[in-house]
């Protein structure tokens, strides 16, 4: 095996460190409770960036997925509060994530706007909308409501959060091994005029990853918004980048044509353990961001060194000298 | 760029204005109040002054493909710093601080992107956590206070008029001229079109991206004075929003987000269009969610309008093609 170091692996050895190192200088941080907070955050980041990652795969982009998040949060608020229990209002959720993220996929395959600007756009109209419908937030809900968060566990005490996080990551991967789709996601990312002249239909391809993706966030909206009885309007919001954060943390590229689940796996796992992490080591969370943004750019920077090295060799070894633009 | 669009039969920043003129006698009628002076000059001018300000520096860095949505946390970290340095050593150091911080983080996003070639939608998004982040750090969540400069910078009006709007002038005027008569100002649309082409041709490309990004961080720093000033004290989590916003103006000014096509009057323009809607619906009495709601269905509606016109220019020069090489061919076999 003498495979190149992707940048995933060079992720999974940082991961462990950090794990070793918390459990030797901050082992609080595996009491239960800690744990289970943790891995509950990780769960909903992890659902909405595998749909972030199907859009990125594409070489599009989805800024607008906070406030759908918002939005599908207040849509399912409104449901719950009738007392419908989650077979119900997750569906509801779900239908009206795909709707909105439909109108992304439109705007930006029919009209060919570009989808950060054409997202941009769709995340002033949603966050926009949302307070003209209901006054600030939902509050009062049926326990009913948010049995997900506390009454759903498993062995009781694994969050049902984290269930279904697993089983839409094993889900997704399979997806992306064996469908035949997967692959038309990666053609076109990698080369949209050449995806499109092997009889690809780019439209339907980029809408349907819109709408997917679109069905995770609402997924994640329901575990974001069952936590607790009262739903505001602004949950989602600001959310949308922490889903691009981990996504490219996670190796995928922001051109498009790379990235794995697993990448995101762990980008989300890192970017959910920092905050926690810091507190348990005794470092002030107010710094967390600052150490986000410096990861991220590290990330970034290390698979981009790896990848020029990766191409100046082959070029070396083709004997030709090719200016690398 | 500007005789490719007149050649189309269609002038985008004659469209802007009449659009910026039909919003202003709109609301004026609905309510006079609007176009008084005291009102356009306290209300309509300060609600855009640190967007333009910032539109400015980030119109020519999207022309060049790129973008900096770190604009606003760039403010905010000058800003803080500035105010924390104004505190410890006077408003001088204060002054230094700001400005210094805010060339540095340009500098930090420039070489990012142009040394280790990050795409800058990926370097601005971390930068944008980062420089905020160590906002949030060195307050530990604190409020930071306006200090004697920035307050003068804010609050002074000269002759009715706020001193931010004759600096937003003249320095709109000077970012005209700088991207529509200088040789730096077409280097950045070659670079926007095509990099390498760009680059064989002889100009900087990793200096002008260096020194726009720079730019950016400097204006931002600019702004700041001006954000501290007005609101007294600013916390790490303020103008959240900012960096959208100033990439929704410059769009709806005719820029492209693929780089390459772009004019600083658009950008300057759709700012006060901007203003106007924002202040006007508020005389108007409709919620700020709903000027949220109009100011994206402003923007659907522009870039829809972009898109058809632009197809069918590009229609339109396809048929001219087509219609000359029949000439040619007519002439061909009259001879």
């Amino acid at each position: 095996m003498k495979r190149k170091k992707s940048t995933e692996s060079y992720l999974l050895l940082f991961l462990i460190l950090l794990l070793v190192m918390l459990g030797i200088f901050a082992s609080d941080f595996y009491s239960i409770n800690n744990l289970m907070s943790t891995l509950n955050y990780f769960s909903y980041l992890l659902i909405g960036a595998i749909g972030m990652n199907l859009i990125i795969i594409t070489s599009n982009i989805d800024v607008s997925a906070g406030a759908i998040v918002s939005v599908v949060s207040i849509a399912i608020a409104f449901v719950g509060k009738t007392g419908v229990p989650i077979y119900v209002f997750l569906p509801v959720g779900m239908v009206v994530g795909m709707v909105l993220s439909l109108a992304n996929g439109l705007l930006i395959t029919k009209l060919r706007i570009p989808a950060m600007v054409a997202t941009l756009a769709t995340t002033q109209l949603f966050n926009g909308i949302l307070p003209l419908l209901v006054e600030g937030s939902i509050y009062d809900l049926p326990a009913s409501y948010t049995a997900l968060a506390f009454k759903a566990k498993l062995f009781g005490i694994i969050p049902a959060s984290l269930v279904m996080a697993v089983v839409i990551t094993i889900i997704a991967m399979l997806f992306m091994k064996y469908s035949r789709f997967s692959k038309k996601l990666y053609a076109l990312g990698n080369n949209m005029q050449a995806a499109r002249l092997n009889g690809i239909n780019i439209d339907k391809v980029v809408i349907i990853s819109y709408v997917i993706a679109g069905a995770l966030y609402a997924v994640e909206a329901t575990i974001i918004a069952t936590a607790g009885q009262r739903v505001t309007t602004t949950m989602g919001n600001g959310f949308e980048m922490m889903m691009i954060a981990a996504v490219l943390l996670g190796g995928t590229s922001i051109a498009g044509g790379s990235g794995h689940i697993y990448g995101t796996v762990m980008g989300a796992l890192i970017l959910s353990i920092i905050t926690p992490a810091m507190n348990y080591v005794g470092l002030s969370s107010d710094w967390s961001d600052a150490v986000i943004g410096v990861i991220i750019i590290l990330a970034v920077v290390v698979s981009e060194l790896s990848k020029v090295s990766r191409t100046k060799k082959s070029v070396d070894k083709a004997g030709e000298v090719k200016e690398n633009a | 760029m500007l005789k490719k669009r007149k050649k189309n039969g269609i002038n985008f920043n004659l469209a802007l204005l009449i659009i910026l003129i039909v919003i202003i006698a709109t609301i004026a009628i609905a309510n006079p109040v609007f176009i008084s002076f005291d009102y356009m000059m306290s209300v309509v001018v300060k609600n855009i002054l640190e967007i333009g300000l910032l539109a400015l520096p980030v119109t020519i860095i999207i022309i060049t493909a790129g973008i900096d949505l770190s604009v606003g946390s760039i403010m905010i970290l000058s800003c803080i710093a500035g105010g924390l340095a104004a505190k410890a050593g006077g408003s001088f150091l204060g002054v230094v601080v700001t400005l210094a911080v805010g060339v540095i983080c340009g500098l930090v996003n420039g070489v990012i992107i142009a040394k280790l070639r990050i795409s800058a939608l990926v370097t601005t998004l971390a930068t944008m956590y980062l420089f905020r982040g160590i906002a949030k750090g060195i307050t530990a969540g604190d409020s930071v206070y306006s200090y004697d400069f920035a307050t003068t910078m804010g609050t002074t009006d000269i002759g009715g008029i706020p001193l931010g709007l004759f600096f937003y002038i003249g320095l709109a005027i000077v970012f005209v001229l700088l991207l529509h008569k200088t040789a730096f100002g077409v280097s950045l649309y070659g670079i926007g079109l095509n990099p390498n082409a760009a680059k064989y041709s002889g100009i900087k490309v990793d200096k002008v991206l260096i020194s726009i990004y720079a730019i950016s961080g400097a204006m931002c720093a600019l702004a700041s004075f001006f954000y501290l000033g007005r609101f007294t004290s600013v916390k790490y989590d303020v103008a959240n929003s900012l960096n959208m916003k100033v990439v929704t103006v410059i769009i709806m000014g005719g820029t492209s987000i693929l780089g390459g096509i772009g004019d600083m009057r658009g950008t300057i323009i759709s700012t006060f269009i901007l203003a106007g809607l924002n202040s006007g619906l508020t005389v108007l009495n409709i919620p700020v969610d709903m000027q949220t709601v109009i100011q994206g269905v402003v923007l659907i509606i522009a870039l829809i309008v972009y898109a058809v016109v632009i197809e069918r220019a590009k229609k339109n020069r396809l048929i001219d093609v087509s219609k000359e090489k029949d000439k040619e061919v007519s002439a061909n076999s009259a001879e």
